[in-house]
């Protein structure tokens, strides 16, 4: 009972640190259009022969200016395909993700993965810098948009199946199923980095590394992926992107197996995205008497153009818990059942003048079924 | 201000070193199955009693090779059946060897005692039985016929006393070879 009563007080203030944390700091945060990132066992692994997992990830991302950076940023119009510097304000984007994700076991070493993310995404900010508004304040925009984001199809290879490593090589295919069409509370179609979909094929190469410092009570895993997106047909490319992660997890208490802790460093890297479009910029109070008015036209070449507040890096510490529910309640309802809750907090950012990531919250419930006996 | 990489170039660097890493893993590492009809590979291990115990000290009985721990499930599921079996043909030529992965003696020696057990348990504290027989996943069963050929491979836990039964009786009783007909 007390170890109960301890584990609970445990899990609770690991639940609130970030809260705390979020309310004594200023109003400084997070990813619009990207999602937070953690590594969950189960997903990262090549499962045995016939063992199929599913898990399936809430994930809340916020993300705001930060503190000394004004969020003023070029204009996407990929419709018109042009790039006008200085033409927009970032105000806020919020994206809650669930994922849906299955990972089967074809063999004991050859696995195949597939993600479908169903998304909301809401974002704000500020149109027409120079154009629109009495003294080209520009106007608020809001956006909302929901659906299926682009699936990712991942075979993967564990090529080092031992009882205590594992290193597992991973080939993904993001297939462009996310909408690129929506439009915002104005009726124009929103920049390519607030839709839902890439606009086109993806590819992601990964390694997942784990090894039992201590067998059953201790192991440090690793992840490292890396994704190329090709350009979509409205002239948009995504940059790059690289992730590291590096963590543990552990055993507290020897009497509650069921209870896993876990602590996990992110390091993100994306790269600038690109365009093809013309250059534009918005007129200035230097333009006076066309302030505010039309955009001015720096070069009409539809040529390839670096966005150039687009890309960031990040680092963050990601801690979380997963209970197994097999090894807390026997019944045939929790059998290969965990759940697990994960916060991430950022520790460096650099937003290149955008939306940065801010605390975000993930949890998500864990279910495997065995779908062909594992024999001779 | 950050210094921004060439993206194709990190790219190429990120995918070769994947790639190359892959690559020289899967042919320099990673425990293998041992084929059945080919003989099992010879391993020394201290027993709980603190003796050591080799597989060849059992050529010609059939050994059952268990690979298990205590906090596997299905392992200790299916032990009882292992005793069992164990009981009943230990005079006939069967010997169960229960190796025990990575766990801390005094564990061991309790849950042995606590359920009975009385077959031989070997420790494997740095995991070279497993990876020799290409373990990677609990329970595994192996059985060893008495010239030390591996007769069948199981992976998860199925065993039982009626599992193990008909096995030592295929080994010790193999099916007369068939005379070769013309058509």
């Amino acid at each position: 009972m007390v170890v109960k009563r301890f584990i609970f007080s445990l899990l609770l203030a690991l639940t609130l640190f970030p809260l705390a944390w979020s309310i004594s700091q200023p109003a400084e945060a997070a990813c619009g259009s990207v999602t937070c990132f953690v590594v969950i066992g189960s997903q990262q692994q090549v499962p045995q022969a016939g063992l199929l997992t599913f898990n399936t990830i809430y994930n809340y991302t916020p993300m705001r200016l930060l503190d000394g950076t004004n969020g003023v940023i070029p204009a996407i119009d990929q419709a018109g395909r042009r790039l006008i510097l200085d033409h927009h304000q970032e105000v806020r984007t919020i994206t809650q993700t669930v994922n849906f994700d299955m990972n089967y076991g074809i063999t004991d070493r050859l696995g195949v993965q597939v993600t479908i993310p169903y998304l909301w995404r809401t974002h704000k900010h500020i149109d027409g810098l120079g154009e629109d508004g009495a003294n080209g304040e520009g106007e608020l925009v809001p956006f909302r948009d929901n659906g299926i984001g682009d699936m990712t199809i991942t075979a993967k290879y564990n090529v080092l199946p031992t009882l205590r490593s594992m290193i597992v090589a991973g080939f993904g295919v993001q297939v462009p199923t996310g909408s690129t069409s929506a439009r915002d509370a104005a009726g124009e179609l929103m920049e390519s980095p607030t839709q839902l979909g890439r606009g086109n094929v993806g590819l992601i190469g990964s390694v997942y590394q784990t090894y039992e410092l201590i067998p059953h009570r201790l192991n440090q895993f690793f992840y490292g992926s890396y994704r190329h997106t090709f350009r979509n047909n409205d002239g948009y490319q995504f940059g790059d992107e690289y992730n590291l992660s590096l963590g543990a997890n552990g055993v507290p208490l020897e009497r509650a197996p069921w209870l896993v802790l876990t602590g996990q460093f992110h390091w993100r890297y994306l790269v600038h995205d690109n365009i093809s479009a013309s250059l534009e910029r918005s007129a200035t109070p230097a333009d006076a008497p066309d302030f505010p008015g039309e955009t001015i036209v720096m070069d009409p070449l539809i040529s390839n153009r670096r966005v150039p507040t687009t890309g960031s890096t990040y680092f963050a510490f990601s801690p979380g818990f997963q209970v197994s529910l097999d090894g807390l309640i026997d019944s045939p309802l929790t059998k290969w059942t965990s759940v697990y809750f994960y916060s991430q907090i950022p520790i460096m950012r650099d937003s290149n003048n955008g939306l940065a990531q801010g605390i975000s919250y993930i949890f998500g419930i864990s279910r495997s079924f065995q779908l062909t006996k594992s024999g001779s | 201000m950050m210094r921004r990489c060439h993206p194709s170039k990190l790219g190429l660097l990120a995918l070769g070193f994947t790639l190359a890493l892959s690559s020289g893993l899967v042919w320099a590492m990673g425990s293998r199955v041992p084929a059945v009809g080919t003989a099992a590979e010879d391993f020394r291990l201290v027993d709980l009693e603190g003796k050591q115990q080799s597989l060849s000290q059992y050529r010609g009985k059939v050994v059952l090779v268990n690979f298990w721990a205590t906090w596997c499930k299905p392992c200790t599921t299916e032990m009882p059946a292992m005793q069992a079996t164990y009981d009943k043909l230990r005079e006939k030529g069967f010997v169960v060897l229960a190796v025990n992965e990575l766990e801390d003696e005094a564990k061991v020696r309790e849950h042995i005692k606590q359920h009975g057990h009385t077959f031989p348990v070997l420790m494997d504290r740095d995991n070279k039985v497993a990876n020799q027989f290409g373990v990677f996943g609990l329970p595994v069963s192996v059985f060893i016929d008495e010239k030390g050929v591996v007769q069948e491979y199981i992976k998860g836990g199925l065993l039982t006393e009626q599992v193990i039964l008909d096995a030592v009786a295929r080994i010790q009783k193999p099916e007369p070879m068939k005379a070769a007909s013309l058509h």
